[in-house]
């Protein structure tokens, strides 16, 4: 990323670890991983080194079809990071993928009118640049 | 090895309490000792134990003077310490004070005082302009993954999602999260110690601006400066000291996930309702039993929470509770009867437990609840939370 940029220009930028690399650089790829238990099958999000179902070690990243249903939102009207400033109202939500019941992750909802969200309504992820050499995996209401 | 079948809670204290006050943590924090101390009419000697949580206050980022508990017990004269912890990250003043009382329940300590401080941090234009003439920021962590989409204030994921999703799948309305803050402005008119005591109507709610729908400037707790102490001890010593003992009946302490609030199993029933669970599994009292709650109110959505959790309606039907009156003054549940945390300021919980003592002991004069014997006071949210049932001696 150009040093020039300020802390207005992106949002905060994610660091990865040893752990969760995979899924950034899958998103940079825009393909959406989630780490998953190779013998018991579930899906463990924010990544970890074991299973808490079945407390297997042999995990890895496999990638999810990127649809699901949203599983609750809110339209945020302050903000709280200079990137934000100008981007109000924006929508922050919590997607449920349809690969495993509970298995959620954070986006936001774009191209949405504010007045048709609805928990349980079909959405798709949309890779999106959202600054210079940071795409995030956000998510759109799905047909 | 002897253990102690009893613990009471002796000294209760608050420190000046403000916007901006000046004072470092640790000025706060002798403030409130002392407080507790003269209570009780106890001195440093009569103590062994500190528990802190999170011991920072003064205007952030500068001025945090970290209140270390061997440091403070030391300082303060508590010598030698018995026991002593720093809890973190943990589920507001509860954990603090569920140091206290196992330590002394296990015969660790005799008699401990638990404090907590806080700073009012810089407002959120405050920390845009510092940020001006930096470079990007970092999200790491478990933040990698919710703050690069914006979810960098906790209202968002504390509250205004699991509010929204309340809403949707109970028919939870924005007048019924308005008639809680109504109902606590009320009951905090008669505390002399609010900072809030103007009374507000639902328009005055409904005219407050959304931080993240739907949560509401008037639906988030105050932010301030202040320290707040309580002393706890043994059943021996409990009568030994100023004022009447307040009884620990049962206690619980909860995490269901570490701090990723928007991936909680579900947002609208979750650890609060596990240490529900076990607290009352731990007494012979039930709900029916409660003369007083004092629910943690960082944001509406959470005293809500807890009035489900700990089975004062059913799930979902707080709102309807709320809005019927039960949680008012003279109601059937008198809650956060100090006005809670948006009226007295940000003590992340203390003050639930101050104010249960203080109800406990019959002093609360005008918002007194008539013979009150059993209060429940409970904190945080989410994936961590705790919660004491106390008694009249």
């Amino acid at each position: 990323m150009p040093t020039q940029l300020k802390a207005g220009d992106t949002p905060p930028v994610p660091v990865p670890t040893d752990v969760t690399r995979f899924f950034w650089e899958g998103v940079a790829r825009h393909e959406l991983l989630i780490l998953r238990c190779q013998s018991c099958g579930h899906y463990v999000h924010h990544p970890r080194i074991v299973c808490s179902r079945c407390q297997s070690t042999d995990l890895a990243p496999e990638q999810v079809s990127g649809r699901g249903t949203l599983y609750s939102h809110t339209v945020v009207m302050q903000a709280f990071h200079p990137y934000f400033v100008d981007k109000l109202p924006y929508v922050l939500a919590v997607v449920e993928l349809e690969e495993e019941p509970g298995l959620r992750l954070t986006t936001n909802i774009v191209d949405c009118p504010e007045d048709e969200l609805r928990i349980g309504m079909p959405v798709e992820v949309a890779f999106t640049e959202v600054a210079p050499g940071l795409t995030l995996p956000l998510f759109r209401r799905a047909a | 090895m002897k253990t102690n079948d009893r613990v009471a809670a002796v000294g209760v204290g608050y420190s000046r309490t403000g916007r901006r006050l000046g004072l470092s943590s640790w000025e706060l924090a002798v403030q409130a000792a002392k407080a507790a101390m003269d209570d009780a009419g106890m001195t440093p000697k009569d103590m062994d134990g500190v528990t802190v949580l999170w011991g920072v206050a003064g205007p952030a980022p500068a001025g945090l003077d970290v209140v270390e508990p061997m440091d403070f017990g030391y300082s303060l004269g508590i010598n030698p310490l018995n026991w002593y912890a720093a809890p973190s990250p943990a589920p507001a003043y509860v954990a603090a004070a569920l140091e206290a009382i196992a330590a002394i329940r296990a015969g660790f300590a005799h008699t401990v005082l638990t404090l907590r401080i806080i700073n009012q941090r810089l407002s959120s234009r405050q920390e845009i302009a510092s940020m001006a003439e930096s470079g990007p920021t970092e999200a790491t962590g478990e933040a990698q993954f919710t703050a690069p989409f914006g979810s960098v204030s906790p209202i968002f994921s504390i509250a205004s999602l699991p509010a929204q999703r309340h809403m949707e799948r109970f028919g939870t309305t924005e007048e019924q999260f308005g008639a809680h803050v109504v109902a606590q402005r009320y009951h905090a008119s008669m505390n002399d110690d609010a900072l809030f005591r103007d009374p507000l109507t639902i328009d005055d709610y409904l005219a407050s601006r959304y931080i993240a729908k739907p949560v509401r400037l008037l639906d988030c707790d105050y932010p301030v400066d202040s320290a707040s102490a309580i002393i706890f001890t043994t059943g021996d010593r409990a009568r030994d000291w100023r004022k009447k003992p307040v009884w620990v009946e049962s206690a619980a302490l909860s995490s269901t996930r570490y701090l990723s609030f928007e991936l909680i199993e579900d947002m609208n029933q979750n650890s609060p309702f596990h240490a529900a669970e076990q607290l009352w599994s731990r007494t012979d009292l039930t709900p029916d039993d409660v003369d007083c709650a004092q629910l943690y109110d960082g944001f509406t959505i959470i005293t809500f929470q807890w009035l489900e959790a700990l089975g004062f309606c059913g799930l979902g039907e707080a709102g309807p509770f709320v809005e019927e009156g039960n949680t008012r003054l003279g109601g059937k549940l008198p809650v956060n009867t100090d006005g809670g945390a948006c009226n007295v300021g940000r003590r992340h919980g203390a003050n639930f437990c101050i104010e249960s003592v203080r109800q406990l002991r019959g002093e609360c004069g005008e918002r007194q609840v008539p013979d009150a014997e059993v209060a429940v006071w409970a904190n945080a949210t989410g994936p961590f939370s705790g919660a004491v049932l106390m008694t009249g001696d």
